[in-house]
Protein backbone atom coordinates (compact mmCIF):
# COMPACT_ATOMS: atom_id res chain seq x y z
CA UNK A 1 0.00 0.00 0.00
CA UNK A 2 2.90 2.39 0.58
CA UNK A 3 3.65 2.33 -3.17
CA UNK A 4 0.14 3.51 -3.83
CA UNK A 5 0.37 6.45 -1.41
CA UNK A 6 0.29 9.03 -4.21
CA UNK A 7 -2.75 7.44 -5.80
CA UNK A 8 -4.49 7.19 -2.45
CA UNK A 9 -3.82 10.86 -1.77
CA UNK A 10 -5.07 11.92 -5.20
CA UNK A 11 -8.28 9.97 -4.72
CA UNK A 12 -8.81 11.33 -1.23
CA UNK A 13 -8.19 14.97 -2.14
CA UNK A 14 -10.28 14.95 -5.32
CA UNK A 15 -12.68 17.91 -5.43
CA UNK A 16 -15.64 18.98 -7.55
CA UNK A 17 -16.38 22.69 -7.96
CA UNK A 18 -20.08 23.10 -7.26
CA UNK A 19 -22.60 25.93 -7.44
CA UNK A 20 -25.64 25.64 -5.15
CA UNK A 21 -28.77 27.58 -6.12
CA UNK A 22 -32.01 27.78 -4.17
CA UNK A 23 -35.03 26.24 -5.90
CA UNK A 24 -37.03 29.06 -7.46
CA UNK A 25 -40.35 28.05 -5.84
CA UNK A 26 -39.02 28.23 -2.29
CA UNK A 27 -40.64 31.17 -0.48
CA UNK A 28 -37.96 33.65 0.47
CA UNK A 29 -37.89 36.65 2.73
CA UNK A 30 -34.71 37.94 1.21
CA UNK A 31 -32.44 37.36 -1.76
CA UNK A 32 -30.55 34.07 -1.87
CA UNK A 33 -27.32 34.33 -3.83
CA UNK A 34 -25.84 31.13 -5.30
CA UNK A 35 -23.26 29.50 -3.06
CA UNK A 36 -19.98 28.07 -4.40
CA UNK A 37 -18.12 25.19 -2.77
CA UNK A 38 -15.44 22.61 -3.58
CA UNK A 39 -16.93 19.24 -2.67
CA UNK A 40 -14.74 16.29 -1.65
CA UNK A 41 -15.39 13.33 -3.94
CA UNK A 42 -15.01 10.77 -1.16
CA UNK A 43 -17.47 12.40 1.24
CA UNK A 44 -21.24 12.74 1.48
CA UNK A 45 -23.45 15.73 0.62
CA UNK A 46 -25.10 16.11 4.01
CA UNK A 47 -21.73 15.93 5.73
CA UNK A 48 -20.09 18.82 3.90
CA UNK A 49 -22.93 21.29 3.27
CA UNK A 50 -23.52 22.88 6.69
CA UNK A 51 -22.46 26.27 5.30
CA UNK A 52 -24.75 25.84 2.30
CA UNK A 53 -27.67 25.10 4.61
CA UNK A 54 -26.94 28.09 6.86
CA UNK A 55 -26.59 30.38 3.85
CA UNK A 56 -29.95 29.50 2.31
CA UNK A 57 -31.84 29.21 5.59
CA UNK A 58 -31.12 32.89 6.16
CA UNK A 59 -33.27 33.67 3.15
CA UNK A 60 -36.25 31.62 4.33
CA UNK A 61 -38.97 32.35 6.86
CA UNK A 62 -38.43 30.54 10.14
CA UNK A 63 -41.54 28.39 9.64
CA UNK A 64 -40.35 27.19 6.23
CA UNK A 65 -37.07 25.80 7.51
CA UNK A 66 -37.21 22.04 7.10
CA UNK A 67 -34.92 19.17 6.06
CA UNK A 68 -32.60 20.22 3.23
CA UNK A 69 -32.34 18.09 0.10
CA UNK A 70 -30.50 18.42 -3.19
CA UNK A 71 -31.43 17.87 -6.79
CA UNK A 72 -29.63 17.92 -10.14
CA UNK A 73 -31.66 18.43 -13.34
CA UNK A 74 -34.78 17.05 -11.70
CA UNK A 75 -33.11 14.04 -10.06
CA UNK A 76 -33.10 14.05 -6.24
CA UNK A 77 -29.52 13.42 -5.09
CA UNK A 78 -29.03 10.44 -2.82
CA UNK A 79 -26.85 11.78 -0.03
CA UNK A 80 -25.84 8.25 0.90
CA UNK A 81 -23.92 7.88 -2.37
CA UNK A 82 -20.42 9.38 -2.31
CA UNK A 83 -20.28 12.82 -3.94
CA UNK A 84 -17.82 11.71 -6.61
CA UNK A 85 -20.15 8.86 -7.56
CA UNK A 86 -23.14 11.18 -7.92
CA UNK A 87 -21.12 13.53 -10.12
CA UNK A 88 -19.72 10.75 -12.32
CA UNK A 89 -23.16 9.22 -12.78
CA UNK A 90 -25.13 12.36 -13.45
CA UNK A 91 -22.99 15.31 -14.45
CA UNK A 92 -19.57 14.25 -15.67
CA UNK A 93 -20.32 15.19 -19.27
CA UNK A 94 -21.54 18.68 -18.36
CA UNK A 95 -19.39 21.77 -17.97
CA UNK A 96 -18.17 22.73 -14.52
CA UNK A 97 -19.21 23.96 -12.03
CA UNK A 98 -21.69 21.27 -11.07
CA UNK A 99 -25.02 23.07 -10.65
CA UNK A 100 -27.03 21.67 -7.76
CA UNK A 101 -30.46 22.95 -6.71
CA UNK A 102 -31.25 23.26 -3.01
CA UNK A 103 -34.72 22.42 -1.65
CA UNK A 104 -36.41 22.72 1.73
CA UNK A 105 -39.97 21.77 0.77
CA UNK A 106 -41.67 18.60 -0.48
CA UNK A 107 -39.06 16.11 0.65
CA UNK A 108 -39.20 13.18 -1.84
CA UNK A 109 -39.97 10.38 0.63
CA UNK A 110 -39.99 7.67 -2.02
CA UNK A 111 -36.54 8.55 -3.38
CA UNK A 112 -34.35 9.83 -0.59
CA UNK A 113 -33.30 8.57 2.80
CA UNK A 114 -33.78 11.09 5.58
CA UNK A 115 -30.69 12.55 7.16
CA UNK A 116 -31.81 13.82 10.56
CA UNK A 117 -28.25 14.35 11.85
CA UNK A 118 -24.58 13.56 11.25
CA UNK A 119 -25.22 10.33 13.17
CA UNK A 120 -27.18 9.07 10.16
CA UNK A 121 -24.19 9.66 7.86
CA UNK A 122 -21.84 7.99 10.34
CA UNK A 123 -24.18 4.99 10.69
CA UNK A 124 -24.38 4.61 6.91
CA UNK A 125 -20.63 4.96 6.40
CA UNK A 126 -19.75 2.47 9.15
CA UNK A 127 -22.37 0.06 7.84
CA UNK A 128 -20.67 0.15 4.40
CA UNK A 129 -17.24 -0.42 5.98
CA UNK A 130 -18.58 -3.37 7.97
CA UNK A 131 -20.20 -4.96 4.97
CA UNK A 132 -17.00 -4.59 2.96
CA UNK A 133 -15.01 -6.27 5.74
CA UNK A 134 -17.56 -9.09 5.91
CA UNK A 135 -16.50 -9.89 2.36
CA UNK A 136 -12.76 -9.27 2.81
CA UNK A 137 -12.09 -10.79 6.22
CA UNK A 138 -15.38 -12.39 7.40
CA UNK A 139 -15.68 -9.25 9.55
CA UNK A 140 -12.73 -10.35 11.72
CA UNK A 141 -10.60 -7.24 11.28
CA UNK A 142 -13.35 -4.68 11.80
CA UNK A 143 -14.88 -6.56 14.74
CA UNK A 144 -11.52 -6.87 16.49
CA UNK A 145 -11.07 -3.10 16.34
CA UNK A 146 -12.00 -1.03 19.35
CA UNK A 147 -14.78 1.52 19.27
CA UNK A 148 -12.19 4.28 19.24
CA UNK A 149 -10.72 2.89 16.01
CA UNK A 150 -14.13 2.98 14.37
CA UNK A 151 -14.50 6.54 15.61
CA UNK A 152 -11.13 7.44 14.15
CA UNK A 153 -12.16 6.15 10.71
CA UNK A 154 -15.25 8.27 10.84
CA UNK A 155 -13.54 11.38 12.21
CA UNK A 156 -10.85 11.05 9.56
CA UNK A 157 -13.50 11.19 6.86
CA UNK A 158 -15.56 13.88 8.55
CA UNK A 159 -12.57 16.18 9.14
CA UNK A 160 -10.78 15.42 5.87
CA UNK A 161 -7.77 13.93 7.66
CA UNK A 162 -6.06 11.51 5.28
CA UNK A 163 -3.44 10.25 7.75
CA UNK A 164 -5.93 9.84 10.58
CA UNK A 165 -8.21 7.82 8.31
CA UNK A 166 -5.54 5.61 6.79
CA UNK A 167 -3.91 4.84 10.14
CA UNK A 168 -6.94 2.60 10.72
CA UNK A 169 -8.00 1.82 7.16
CA UNK A 170 -4.66 0.24 6.34
CA UNK A 171 -5.53 -2.60 8.74
CA UNK A 172 -8.65 -3.22 6.67
CA UNK A 173 -6.49 -3.36 3.56
CA UNK A 174 -4.12 -6.04 4.85
CA UNK A 175 -4.29 -9.79 4.51
CA UNK A 176 -2.14 -12.60 5.96
CA UNK A 177 0.99 -13.24 3.86
CA UNK A 178 0.03 -16.88 3.29
CA UNK A 179 -3.19 -15.80 1.53
CA UNK A 180 -2.95 -14.32 -1.95
CA UNK A 181 -5.46 -11.62 -1.19
CA UNK A 182 -8.80 -10.92 0.42
CA UNK A 183 -11.40 -13.66 0.66
CA UNK A 184 -13.57 -11.59 -1.67
CA UNK A 185 -13.06 -8.10 -3.11
CA UNK A 186 -16.09 -5.90 -2.47
CA UNK A 187 -17.12 -3.50 -5.17
CA UNK A 188 -20.28 -1.93 -6.51
CA UNK A 189 -21.21 -1.19 -10.09
CA UNK A 190 -23.56 1.74 -10.61
CA UNK A 191 -25.35 1.79 -13.90
CA UNK A 192 -27.38 4.60 -15.31
CA UNK A 193 -30.58 3.37 -16.94
CA UNK A 194 -32.66 6.32 -18.04
CA UNK A 195 -33.33 8.44 -14.97
CA UNK A 196 -32.96 5.76 -12.32
CA UNK A 197 -29.78 4.35 -10.96
CA UNK A 198 -29.31 0.77 -9.87
CA UNK A 199 -26.39 -0.84 -8.19
CA UNK A 200 -25.23 -4.41 -8.25
CA UNK A 201 -23.10 -5.39 -5.32
CA UNK A 202 -20.54 -7.77 -6.64
CA UNK A 203 -17.68 -9.91 -5.56
CA UNK A 204 -14.70 -11.31 -7.34
CA UNK A 205 -13.12 -14.61 -6.56
CA UNK A 206 -9.59 -13.60 -5.79
CA UNK A 207 -8.18 -17.10 -5.93
CA UNK A 208 -9.36 -17.96 -9.41
CA UNK A 209 -8.80 -14.56 -10.97
CA UNK A 210 -11.37 -12.11 -12.24
CA UNK A 211 -14.72 -13.83 -12.38
CA UNK A 212 -17.92 -11.91 -11.68
CA UNK A 213 -20.51 -13.87 -9.81
CA UNK A 214 -23.50 -15.43 -11.54
CA UNK A 215 -25.67 -12.31 -11.34
CA UNK A 216 -26.22 -11.16 -14.92
CA UNK A 217 -25.91 -7.48 -15.60
CA UNK A 218 -28.66 -6.29 -17.96
CA UNK A 219 -27.60 -4.56 -21.14
CA UNK A 220 -27.33 -0.88 -20.52
CA UNK A 221 -28.82 1.81 -22.72
CA UNK A 222 -26.47 4.55 -21.74
CA UNK A 223 -23.32 2.63 -21.11
CA UNK A 224 -21.77 1.03 -18.10
CA UNK A 225 -20.09 3.18 -15.54
CA UNK A 226 -18.18 1.42 -12.83
CA UNK A 227 -16.96 3.28 -9.85
CA UNK A 228 -14.57 1.61 -7.48
CA UNK A 229 -15.10 2.93 -4.02
CA UNK A 230 -11.44 2.97 -3.19
CA UNK A 231 -11.75 3.34 0.53
CA UNK A 232 -14.14 0.40 0.73
CA UNK A 233 -11.90 -2.04 -1.05
CA UNK B 1 -19.43 -18.49 -3.04
CA UNK B 2 -17.85 -21.54 -1.49
CA UNK B 3 -18.29 -22.76 2.09
CA UNK B 4 -21.67 -21.15 2.65
CA UNK B 5 -23.26 -21.67 6.03
CA UNK B 6 -26.56 -20.34 4.79
CA UNK B 7 -26.43 -19.81 1.04
CA UNK B 8 -28.91 -18.13 -1.25
CA UNK B 9 -30.42 -21.43 -2.43
CA UNK B 10 -30.94 -22.42 1.20
CA UNK B 11 -32.59 -19.07 1.81
CA UNK B 12 -34.97 -19.54 -1.11
CA UNK B 13 -35.81 -23.08 -0.03
CA UNK B 14 -36.71 -22.14 3.53
CA UNK B 15 -38.71 -19.12 2.33
CA UNK B 16 -40.68 -21.39 0.00
CA UNK B 17 -41.47 -23.76 2.88
CA UNK B 18 -42.38 -20.81 5.07
CA UNK B 19 -44.73 -19.42 2.42
CA UNK B 20 -46.39 -22.81 1.98
CA UNK B 21 -47.49 -22.68 5.60
CA UNK B 22 -48.40 -19.02 5.34
CA UNK B 23 -50.77 -19.88 2.50
CA UNK B 24 -52.34 -22.66 4.59
CA UNK B 25 -53.19 -20.29 7.42
CA UNK B 26 -53.82 -17.19 5.30
CA UNK B 27 -50.95 -15.26 6.85
CA UNK B 28 -50.34 -13.19 3.70
CA UNK B 29 -46.65 -13.80 2.85
CA UNK B 30 -45.71 -13.76 -0.82
CA UNK B 31 -42.59 -14.32 -2.88
CA UNK B 32 -41.58 -11.55 -5.23
CA UNK B 33 -38.89 -11.77 -7.91
CA UNK B 34 -36.76 -8.88 -9.06
CA UNK B 35 -36.88 -8.01 -12.75
CA UNK B 36 -34.07 -9.34 -14.93
CA UNK B 37 -32.57 -11.70 -12.38
CA UNK B 38 -33.30 -14.65 -10.19
CA UNK B 39 -33.13 -12.63 -6.98
CA UNK B 40 -36.24 -12.59 -4.92
CA UNK B 41 -37.64 -11.75 -1.54
CA UNK B 42 -40.53 -12.55 0.75
CA UNK B 43 -43.00 -9.84 1.63
CA UNK B 44 -46.11 -9.17 3.61
CA UNK B 45 -48.31 -6.14 4.26
CA UNK B 46 -50.26 -5.76 7.44
CA UNK B 47 -52.13 -3.07 9.33
CA UNK B 48 -51.44 -2.33 12.94
CA UNK B 49 -53.18 -0.08 15.40
CA UNK B 50 -51.09 2.19 17.56
CA UNK B 51 -52.59 4.00 20.53
CA UNK B 52 -52.74 7.74 20.02
CA UNK B 53 -50.09 10.27 21.06
CA UNK B 54 -48.84 8.75 24.30
CA UNK B 55 -45.69 10.51 25.51
CA UNK B 56 -42.42 8.78 24.78
CA UNK B 57 -40.92 6.75 27.65
CA UNK B 58 -37.45 6.84 26.19
CA UNK B 59 -35.89 9.15 28.74
CA UNK B 60 -33.01 11.35 27.72
CA UNK B 61 -29.74 9.47 27.34
CA UNK B 62 -27.47 11.90 25.56
CA UNK B 63 -26.45 9.59 22.75
CA UNK B 64 -30.05 8.95 21.81
CA UNK B 65 -31.05 12.59 21.93
CA UNK B 66 -28.42 13.80 19.51
CA UNK B 67 -29.57 11.16 17.07
CA UNK B 68 -33.22 11.94 17.07
CA UNK B 69 -34.71 13.96 14.23
CA UNK B 70 -35.74 17.45 15.24
CA UNK B 71 -38.20 18.06 12.42
CA UNK B 72 -41.74 16.82 11.76
CA UNK B 73 -44.57 14.66 12.99
CA UNK B 74 -45.70 16.27 16.22
CA UNK B 75 -49.39 16.83 16.28
CA UNK B 76 -50.10 19.87 18.41
CA UNK B 77 -53.71 20.07 19.63
CA UNK B 78 -55.61 23.26 18.92
CA UNK B 79 -57.77 23.27 22.00
CA UNK B 80 -58.69 21.16 25.01
CA UNK B 81 -61.39 19.12 23.32
CA UNK B 82 -58.91 18.03 20.72
CA UNK B 83 -56.47 16.98 23.42
CA UNK B 84 -59.09 14.66 24.86
CA UNK B 85 -59.78 13.19 21.44
CA UNK B 86 -56.19 12.61 20.42
CA UNK B 87 -55.42 10.94 23.73
CA UNK B 88 -58.09 8.34 23.02
CA UNK B 89 -57.71 8.12 19.25
CA UNK B 90 -55.70 5.28 17.69
CA UNK B 91 -53.91 5.40 14.40
CA UNK B 92 -53.84 2.72 11.78
CA UNK B 93 -50.39 2.14 10.36
CA UNK B 94 -49.62 0.14 7.26
CA UNK B 95 -46.49 -2.01 7.60
CA UNK B 96 -44.73 -3.65 4.70
CA UNK B 97 -42.17 -6.30 5.72
CA UNK B 98 -39.60 -7.66 3.27
CA UNK B 99 -37.20 -10.53 3.87
CA UNK B 100 -34.12 -10.38 1.63
CA UNK B 101 -30.91 -12.35 1.44
CA UNK B 102 -27.59 -10.62 2.12
CA UNK B 103 -24.74 -12.13 0.11
CA UNK B 104 -22.20 -10.19 2.15
CA UNK B 105 -23.32 -11.56 5.52
CA UNK B 106 -24.90 -14.77 4.17
CA UNK B 107 -27.98 -14.26 6.31
CA UNK B 108 -31.54 -13.07 5.77
CA UNK B 109 -32.25 -9.39 6.47
CA UNK B 110 -35.53 -7.81 7.55
CA UNK B 111 -36.51 -4.59 5.77
CA UNK B 112 -39.75 -2.72 6.41
CA UNK B 113 -41.57 0.51 5.80
CA UNK B 114 -44.47 2.04 7.63
CA UNK B 115 -46.96 4.78 6.82
CA UNK B 116 -50.21 6.19 8.10
CA UNK B 117 -53.32 5.63 6.03
CA UNK B 118 -52.97 9.03 4.39
CA UNK B 119 -49.63 7.88 2.97
CA UNK B 120 -47.45 9.90 5.33
CA UNK B 121 -44.45 7.75 6.24
CA UNK B 122 -43.27 7.15 9.80
CA UNK B 123 -39.98 8.74 10.78
CA UNK B 124 -37.00 6.96 12.29
CA UNK B 125 -37.94 8.44 15.67
CA UNK B 126 -41.45 7.01 15.32
CA UNK B 127 -39.97 3.60 14.59
CA UNK B 128 -37.51 3.71 17.50
CA UNK B 129 -40.28 4.86 19.86
CA UNK B 130 -42.53 2.06 18.61
CA UNK B 131 -40.07 -0.70 19.47
CA UNK B 132 -41.53 -3.00 22.11
CA UNK B 133 -40.55 -2.23 25.70
CA UNK B 134 -38.63 -5.45 26.20
CA UNK B 135 -36.24 -4.57 23.34
CA UNK B 136 -35.96 -0.88 24.20
CA UNK B 137 -32.92 -1.23 26.42
CA UNK B 138 -30.96 -3.03 23.73
CA UNK B 139 -32.09 -0.46 21.16
CA UNK B 140 -31.01 2.45 23.33
CA UNK B 141 -27.52 0.99 23.70
CA UNK B 142 -26.99 1.72 20.04
CA UNK B 143 -30.02 2.79 18.02
CA UNK B 144 -27.87 3.75 15.05
CA UNK B 145 -26.38 0.23 14.99
CA UNK B 146 -29.76 -1.45 15.22
CA UNK B 147 -32.51 0.13 13.12
CA UNK B 148 -31.79 2.71 10.42
CA UNK B 149 -33.11 3.79 7.06
CA UNK B 150 -31.37 2.26 4.05
CA UNK B 151 -31.90 1.79 0.35
CA UNK B 152 -33.78 -1.44 -0.44
CA UNK B 153 -31.26 -3.52 -2.45
CA UNK B 154 -33.79 -4.56 -5.09
CA UNK B 155 -36.39 -1.78 -5.18
CA UNK B 156 -33.93 1.07 -4.58
CA UNK B 157 -36.40 2.84 -2.27
CA UNK B 158 -35.98 3.97 1.34
CA UNK B 159 -36.80 1.24 3.85
CA UNK B 160 -36.02 0.71 7.50
CA UNK B 161 -33.73 -2.21 8.23
CA UNK B 162 -32.75 -4.31 11.23
CA UNK B 163 -28.96 -4.53 11.03
CA UNK B 164 -27.81 -8.06 10.19
CA UNK B 165 -24.23 -8.10 11.46
CA UNK B 166 -25.07 -10.07 14.63
CA UNK B 167 -27.48 -12.49 12.97
CA UNK B 168 -24.93 -15.22 12.32
CA UNK B 169 -23.93 -15.15 15.99
CA UNK B 170 -27.34 -15.78 17.46
CA UNK B 171 -28.54 -18.10 14.71
CA UNK B 172 -25.57 -20.38 15.27
CA UNK B 173 -26.57 -20.57 18.92
CA UNK B 174 -30.23 -21.14 18.06
CA UNK B 175 -29.46 -23.95 15.62
CA UNK B 176 -26.86 -25.74 17.75
CA UNK B 177 -29.25 -27.76 19.89
CA UNK B 178 -31.72 -28.92 17.22
CA UNK B 179 -28.79 -29.91 14.98
CA UNK B 180 -27.40 -32.06 17.79
CA UNK B 181 -30.62 -33.99 18.12
CA UNK B 182 -31.17 -34.09 14.34
CA UNK B 183 -34.30 -32.07 14.45
CA UNK B 184 -35.64 -30.21 11.41
CA UNK B 185 -35.56 -26.48 11.73
CA UNK B 186 -36.74 -23.93 9.23
CA UNK B 187 -34.00 -21.28 9.45
CA UNK B 188 -36.34 -18.54 8.23
CA UNK B 189 -39.05 -19.41 10.75
CA UNK B 190 -36.59 -19.38 13.65
CA UNK B 191 -34.88 -16.22 12.48
CA UNK B 192 -38.08 -14.30 11.79
CA UNK B 193 -39.61 -15.33 15.11
CA UNK B 194 -36.62 -13.64 16.79
CA UNK B 195 -36.25 -10.52 14.64
CA UNK B 196 -39.86 -9.83 13.75
CA UNK B 197 -41.27 -8.96 17.19
CA UNK B 198 -38.65 -6.22 17.63
CA UNK B 199 -40.40 -4.30 14.87
CA UNK B 200 -43.97 -5.35 15.43
CA UNK B 201 -44.09 -8.50 13.35
CA UNK B 202 -45.37 -11.54 15.23
CA UNK B 203 -45.53 -15.08 13.92
CA UNK B 204 -48.45 -17.36 14.76
CA UNK B 205 -47.25 -20.42 16.69
CA UNK B 206 -48.45 -22.79 14.00
CA UNK B 207 -45.28 -22.02 12.02
CA UNK B 208 -43.24 -23.86 14.62
CA UNK B 209 -45.55 -26.85 14.54
CA UNK B 210 -45.47 -26.87 10.73
CA UNK B 211 -41.71 -27.50 10.75
CA UNK B 212 -41.84 -30.37 13.21
CA UNK B 213 -44.67 -32.00 11.25
CA UNK B 214 -42.23 -32.56 8.39
CA UNK B 215 -40.26 -35.08 10.46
Amino acid sequence: MTDDKDVLRDVWFGRIPTCFTLYQDEITEREAEPYYLLLPRVSYLTLVTDKVKKHFQKALRQEDVSEIWFEYEGTPLKWHYPIGLLFDLLASSSALPWNITVHFKSFPEKDLLHCPSKDAVEAHFMSCMKEADALKHKSQVINEMQKKDHKQLWMGLQNDRFDQFWAINRKLMEYPPEENGFRYIPFRIYQKLGLSTLYYPGTMQTKVGLELRERDLPASESGLCSTFQHYES
Amino acid sequence: MEDEFFGEKCFQYYCAEFIKHSQQIGDGWEWKTAKDCSDGYMCKTEFQIKNGTTPSHLGTPASVHTGFPTEENLELPVDDSEVMESAAASKVIKYEYHVLYSCSYQVPVLYFRASFLDGKPLSLTDIWEGVHECYKTRLLQGPWDTITQQEHPILGQPFFVLHPCKTNEFMTAVLKHPQKINRNVNYITSWLSIMGPVVGLNLPLSYAKATSQDE
